[in-house]
């Protein structure tokens, strides 16, 4: 059992892929932003990829193991320690009974992971552990961690001194600048080529109004073409609306003029056009990204997202741990 | 309009959107479901599931095991297989649901957002007027005359967007600007064309005129019908809104409070596009109930 001493500023229990099969019914995935470190860590204490870990976002939280424990930390560097002693990421580790970890302020990065050898045992909701807040399903009691509460760990027995590869680690913007690829579509014929080229060659900043629902981009106006400004009524009213349709995850969702990409927690339909989707390579970067960066975004096609996709899930194995 | 071929748009790595058309009309919708209800049967490779919309199916599929390129190539072959939409039959049950029309708390509802956030006409004397019905009594009459057509569900989990099925009782509304901020769980309400029911308390955008004291959704699952779902529809379900009064609302609130209240559902029926085609013919549309 782990105690939560103090919770952090949203620490959720996910696993991945996370709630998938329930989009018809709108439910969301949810599950990490960032699955590339989440499941580094869960390979470094020998949980399949998929178990339950913590994500732990902008602020880590402080935790007390209650028997000995074989864990890993990858992703933001919240600067961990153990009994106020440094303790390294990416690497496993074993903590005693009695010990307490503590994570602090995201240095570089936004959002850490924590695995635990034999992963969080709470009890799954429609297939998942994940934690998908809006609803309060999933997770502990539905929620983020809350001081007090008494978080459940499987069976499990890792090795410490685990690492892995620096090559085989997500790179973290330095600059607070992101390139993020983006696939054009569904809905991309709506803007016309000065709107592309702007979403394309701007500067978007990340807005403080972001949650796991949806990141919203601060950036210049768009304009469109024909189709969004020449459309039967029923498509609603402002350019961007169009008649009620299913979203894709990643999606960039133009409300008016805000776009705001739709990330693990999002709607699942809704009346507003999506001239982009972030594909799940890209994914890792926005679960990095803190408010206030900058994200720029690059033009790839589907199979070239895909070709990415298969390159992160090759390092997402044994091969990629020392 | 309906498409001569759909359209594959792509949704990143993982989805694809397929648009039969653009407007909003049952056909397209029956076109929706129909694809999707034969991906299920034909258990086509590497989709993981599918999401009908109003004029669209979005499909969520598993590149490691079918290509953008395949995948269109098996959809344009279902698509065929599945011929002219009036060959599509489809399960559908019928849910009787007691709706009190015109209700206190929505009422209180309008008047908050009236009082916080802009004036604004009260929202079932206001879709009369601008439908030309006589008054908000009409306004019952006319949307409880009809069975819905549960089109899609989302934007909060277990949200049905239904379409009226009786062309006779087909009324619009536009959404709310700015949108409220909140709405009573239980509110049945309406934007564009389509009628929903808020699950739980949300904001919304919706014109509101009527709430049901029937859980729509239930995470604990206290009542049998959510054995298999915590979500009550599924797109293909039908609505009938049963207009109460306030002393039947309270009956039937207790009912659920305490776990005993039985949900009212009809599973024997399938719903044929040709025959709900036929009946549609023979209607006089100029006529309201």
């Amino acid at each position: 059992m782990i105690e939560v001493i103090k919770p952090g500023l949203e620490t959720s229990i996910q696993d991945y892929p996370g709630r998938i099969g329930y989009w018809a019914q709108g439910f969301p995935p949810s599950g990490p932003m960032d699955s590339w470190s989440f499941r580094l860590a869960n390979l470094l204490v020998g949980n399949p990829g998929e178990a339950a870990g913590l994500e732990c976002q902008f602020v880590g939280p402080t935790l007390k193991f209650h028997a000995a424990r074989v864990l890993a930390i990858c992703g933001a560097d919240m600067k961990p320690t153990l009994d106020g002693k440094s303790v390294p990421m990416w690497e496993s580790i074993a903590i005693a009974a009695g010990q307490t970890l503590a994570l602090s302020f995201a240095a570089l990065g936004a959002r850490a992971y924590i695995a635990v050898a034999g992963g969080i045992d709470t009890p799954p909701w429609l297939g998942s552990r994940s934690t998908f807040h809006k609803a309060g399903v999933g997770g502990m009691e539905g929620h983020a961690l809350k001081a007090g509460q008494a978080v459940p760990v499987g069976k499990g027995e890792g090795k410490p001194g685990r690492k892995v590869k620096p090559e085989s680690r997500p790179t973290l913007a330095t600059d607070r600048v992101w390139t993020v690829e983006v696939v054009p579509g569904p809905n991309d014929d709506w803007i016309d080529d000065a709107g592309h080229e702007r979403f394309l060659f701007s500067d978007w900043k990340l807005s403080s109004k972001s949650d796991r629902t949806g990141f919203r981009l601060e950036g210049p106006q768009w304009t469109f073409t024909d189709k969004a400004t020449n459309k039967a009524p029923e498509h609603g009213s402002e350019p961007s609306n169009i008649i009620d349709q299913g979203y894709p995850v990643g999606a960039i969702n133009l409300c008016g003029q805000t776009p705001i990409i739709l990330v693990n927690d999002g709607p699942s339909m809704g009346g507003f056009i999506n001239p982009y989707t972030v594909p799940s390579a890209a994914f890792w970067k926005l679960g990095q990204a803190k408010p206030a960066e900058i994200l720029r975004f690059k033009s790839v096609s589907v199979e070239e997202a895909q070709a990415l996709r298969g390159k992160i899930d090759d390092i997402c194995s044994e091969s990629s741990v020392i | 309009m309906i498409y001569s071929e759909p359209k594959f748009l792509p949704g990143g790595d993982r989805f694809v959107l397929i648009e039969f058309g653009n407007e909003m009309n049952l056909e397209l919708n029956f076109m929706a479901q129909g694809l999707a209800t034969a991906i299920v049967e034909q258990k086509t490779k590497g989709i993981i599931e599918t999401a009908p919309c109003f004029a669209s199916l979005l499909v969520h599929y598993d590149p490691d095991q079918i290509s953008f390129k395949e995948l269109q190539k098996e959809m344009m072959a279902l698509i065929r297989a599945l011929g002219p939409s009036d060959d599509i039959v489809l399960d559908s049950r019928l849910f009787y649901l007691p709706t009190m029309y015109r209700d206190p708390w929505t009422r209180a509802c309008v008047e908050d957002y009236c009082n916080k956030i802009t004036k604004k006409e009260l929202d079932p004397e206001f879709i009369a007027r601008i439908n030309g019905l006589a008054d908000a009594d009409q306004l019952v009459r006319v949307h409880s005359g009809t069975e819905y057509w549960v089109a899609s569900l989302g934007f909060w989990p277990g949200l049905p967007f239904m379409m009226a099925l009786d062309p006779r009782c087909v009324i619009t509304a536009p959404k709310y600007n700015p949108p409220r901020t909140w709405t009573p769980q239980g509110t049945v309400g309406m934007g564009g064309a389509s009628t929903a029911i808020y699950p739980v308390a949300t904001p919304g955008g919706y014109q509101i005129f009527g709430r049901t004291p029937v859980p729509i959704w239930d995470t604990e699952k206290r009542f049998p019908v959510f054995h298999d779902s915590i979500v009550l529809f599924r797109a293909g379900d039908r609505v009938k809104f049963v207009p109460i009064g306030k002393e039947e609302f309270d009956f039937i609130d207790a009912k659920v409070k305490e776990g005993t209240y039985v949900y009212n559902v009809v599973e024997y029926q399938k719903f044929s596009v040709r025959n709900y085609k036929a009946w549609v013919n023979i209607l006089d549309r100029s006529k309201r109930f």
